[in-house]
């Protein structure tokens, strides 16, 4: 037993199976007899039910390069910032948008050219312009994913016009396709993949109420980013997703119920609100070391929707419009309606709405029975850092949490990110609140 | 019973040898460059004959400071905010708050019960290395620091706030347009004192009533009397601000050896 070992702890048997669903989606994703297209993450959901068409994600697309090969990284962005990308644009774009102008991916292998693609309009202007360089590159067809987004307390008579653009959008990108590629859209699998993605959401839903509700925390929040992008980022077979996250749900079920920690030593529960840098994913395990463990990040939330306490003094997703789940779909436009939904500022809020951002993590903090927070102040790319010092008042002031802050180009980019004074400051962290390490 | 702490900072080895929680000893010396092992030997050998004391008289070492992961003598490390805190309440047991102002860094903990600290802040890696940034521009300027300790508040030179590298550029545009290097200096003070508030700012509950300043720059009276200026608190500054992170060090070694 380890030093502070208080709880059991076993490994993840979800794990093999992610695997394979991991190794199954590349596998298809070098599919060359089919069309490559550019989406935007969390969107472009129906791709899959055009019969040789590949939506390729900008953000696990760029954030991967950084995350597996460093060099390769640095050399994409140079390759960006040579043609007018200056540093500080965010490293997803000047990652994936460089390999594309260095001709090659990180394996070798020539860059699959785009042949359309569809930013994102978020808060993020560079999310928005993430079409621009492929554009300038080859003169390939564009459309916008629009998410519009503004301030202040849900206006309902201001989302109507919202979602009617959302839904015209989709709508648009489909028959646009289906006409230009001559590739025929299957309206029934994508009603099979809303149902889906519903259930899906039920179950990651589940699995963060009960992180939050146990203590020790069954699944810590290092452990569900190796699966969230499983079914929403990484598309694969509809029913094949459902599975596997009612898999991972009960398996988290289990642990909670019989005490089974993702940390054997918890004794101090942290989270975070955005994506970590993923090419040094090393302070999850140094915070580990003190018995810290990450129980959640907003950005792990967009799997289950923004959560919130219910008068019973439940926790259950945040009270928006919904459509009934009987809701008919006989027609294409009824399932686009449907996929958007009737509220213009979920489930995406969290992130592509200020206002929402800043008061949903107090909530989410008080959910998840957080110690502690841990900010990113990212220097490019203004999506990732917006809010971020609103944030730390919020949960200072009102939950009297103590948070801290490490600071970094973009979560793809490490060019600023100082790794041993990261960790010099999680000492620091550690320390000034009485701990010491157990182990080291 | 004899413990010492040693502050291994960015510029300069700071040591304190403790004897029964007073100080005995003291020393300091250069960080050094590639030989900071031997430097911090020198250092702490020369706070031993200073405390009259030997190696073997020592129960333990503790190190803090950027460079404490070089103090290969050191038993325990202890990290740069926590050994300011204990300082401060050392030499003030009423103190709320501790700011130290360093070569490197800067930052401010509002110290709450049992000496653990509530909150802190610290710079942005932008605007770090302040410390150093006065030294260099004393340099440029063909001062010595007690000179730029003496400078005034400028009239209406002023230079970046926010980066010291690009402090420096319009520090020396500033002089190639005919400043003098009076008003420039004062400039230069100025900015890195702006920077040093909007740590102590960033905290969400300040603590403003008994601020303890401590570091190399807590000795530069320009550098506070702009400091108070902008923050509008009056600072406890003690005659060790400079050793207050080796005595932060060594004091907690004491309190379990
Ligand atoms: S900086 Fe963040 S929010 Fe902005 S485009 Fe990049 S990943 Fe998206």
């Amino acid at each position: 037993m380890k030093e502070g070992q208080v709880w059991e702890t076993r490994p993840l048997e979800f794990w093999a199976k992610a695997k394979e669903l991991r190794a199954s989606w590349q596998a298809s994703a070098g599919d060359e007899a089919r069309v490559v297209g550019q989406g935007s993450t969390y969107s472009v959901d129906w791709a899959e039910c055009f019969p040789a068409l590949n939506v390729v994600e900008d953000n696990p697309g760029g954030s991967m390069i950084q995350a597996k090969d460093s060099p390769f990284a640095r050399k994409c962005r140079l390759a960006s910032e040579i043609r007018g990308w200056g540093r500080e644009i965010c490293g997803y774009t000047n990652n994936l948008w460089g390999s594309m102008f260095l001709g090659y991916e990180q394996d070798g292998r020539p860059f699959p050219l785009r042949q359309f693609v569809i930013p994102m309009g978020a808060e993020c202007d560079q999310h928005t312009k993430r079409g621009q360089q492929c554009r300038d590159f080859s003169p390939v067809p564009q459309w916008m994913e629009d998410h519009c987004i503004y301030f202040g307390e849900d206006d309902p008579e201001r989302d109507v016009p919202i979602i009617e653009h959302n839904d015209y959008c989709q709508l648009r990108q489909i028959n646009d396709i289906e006409r230009i590629f001559g590739q025929k859209f299957n309206d029934e699998k994508l009603s099979d993949m809303i149902k889906a993605s519903e259930i899906i959401v039920e179950y990651a839903r589940d699995i963060q109420v009960l992180i939050g509700t146990t203590k020790p925390a069954p699944l810590s929040a290092k452990d569900l980013y190796s699966v969230y992008t499983i079914g929403h980022l990484t598309k694969v077979d509809p029913q094949e997703t459902v599975n596997f996250w009612k898999m991972v749900r009960d398996e988290v079920e289990w642990r909670a119920k019989n005490h089974i920690a993702a940390l054997g030593t918890e004794r101090f529960r942290w989270i975070e609100a955005h994506p970590p840098s993923w090419h040094f994913l090393k302070y999850y395990r140094y915070m580990e070391k003190y018995g810290a463990v990450c129980v959640g990040s907003q950005y792990l939330q967009q799997n289950c929707e923004l959560l919130e306490y219910k008068p019973d003094g439940g926790i259950d997703r945040r009270a928006a419009p919904k459509y009934p789940a009987d809701t008919p779909i006989k027609t294409r436009e009824d399932a686009i309606r449907v996929m958007v939904g009737p509220d213009a500022r979920t489930p995406r809020a969290w992130k592509s709405d200020e206002y929402i951002r800043r008061d949903s993590i107090v909530e989410f903090a008080k959910i998840m029975q957080a110690d502690g927070a841990l900010l990113p102040l990212w220097r490019s790319g203004v999506g990732c850092t917006l809010t971020r010092k609103e944030q730390a008042m919020r949960l200072r002031n009102e939950l009297g949490l103590s948070v801290i802050y490490y600071e970094g180009s973009q979560p793809g980019d490490r060019t600023d990110l100082d790794e041993l004074r990261f960790l010099d400051h999680l000492d620091t962290w550690m320390e000034s609140l009485g701990f010491e390490k157990l182990e080291d | 019973m004899i413990t010492a702490g040693i502050d291994i900072g960015v510029e300069h080895i700071k040591v304190i040898i403790l004897k029964d929680r007073q100080i005995a000893g003291r020393a300091k010396g250069s960080s050094g460059g590639a030989d900071r092992g031997g430097m911090v030997e020198q250092a702490y050998q020369a706070a031993l004959r200073d405390a009259g004391a030997t190696r073997a008289d020592v129960v333990k070492i503790a190190a803090t400071g950027k460079g404490k992961h070089n103090a290969a003598i050191a038993d325990v490390l202890i990290s740069e905010q926590v050994a300011a805190a204990k300082a401060a309440r050392f030499l003030y047991p009423g103190a709320t708050c501790v700011v130290s102002a360093g070569a490197d860094e800067i930052m401010a903990a509002v110290l709450g019960e049992k000496n653990r600290i509530n909150e802190y802040t610290f710079n942005q890696k932008c605007a770090a290395g302040l410390g150093l940034f006065l030294e260099s521009m004393a340099r440029r300027l063909g001062m010595s620091l007690e000179d730029m300790s003496r400078l005034g508040a400028p009239k209406e030179a002023a230079v970046n706030e926010g980066c010291v590298v690009m402090a420096e550029l319009d520090a020396l545009s500033l002089l190639n347009h005919g400043v003098s290097r009076e008003e420039v200096g004062g400039a230069v003070i100025s900015a890195a004192a702006v920077r040093a508030a909007s740590v102590i700012h960033d905290i969400t509950k300040p603590a403003k009533d008994c601020v303890v300043l401590v570091g190399g720059l807590a000795r530069n009276a320009a550098f506070v009397r702009a400091l108070k200026a902008i923050s509008g608190i009056e600072f406890l500054i003690p005659g060790e601000a400079e050793y207050a992170g080796a005595l932060g060090a060594a004091l907690p070694v004491a309190e379990t050896a």
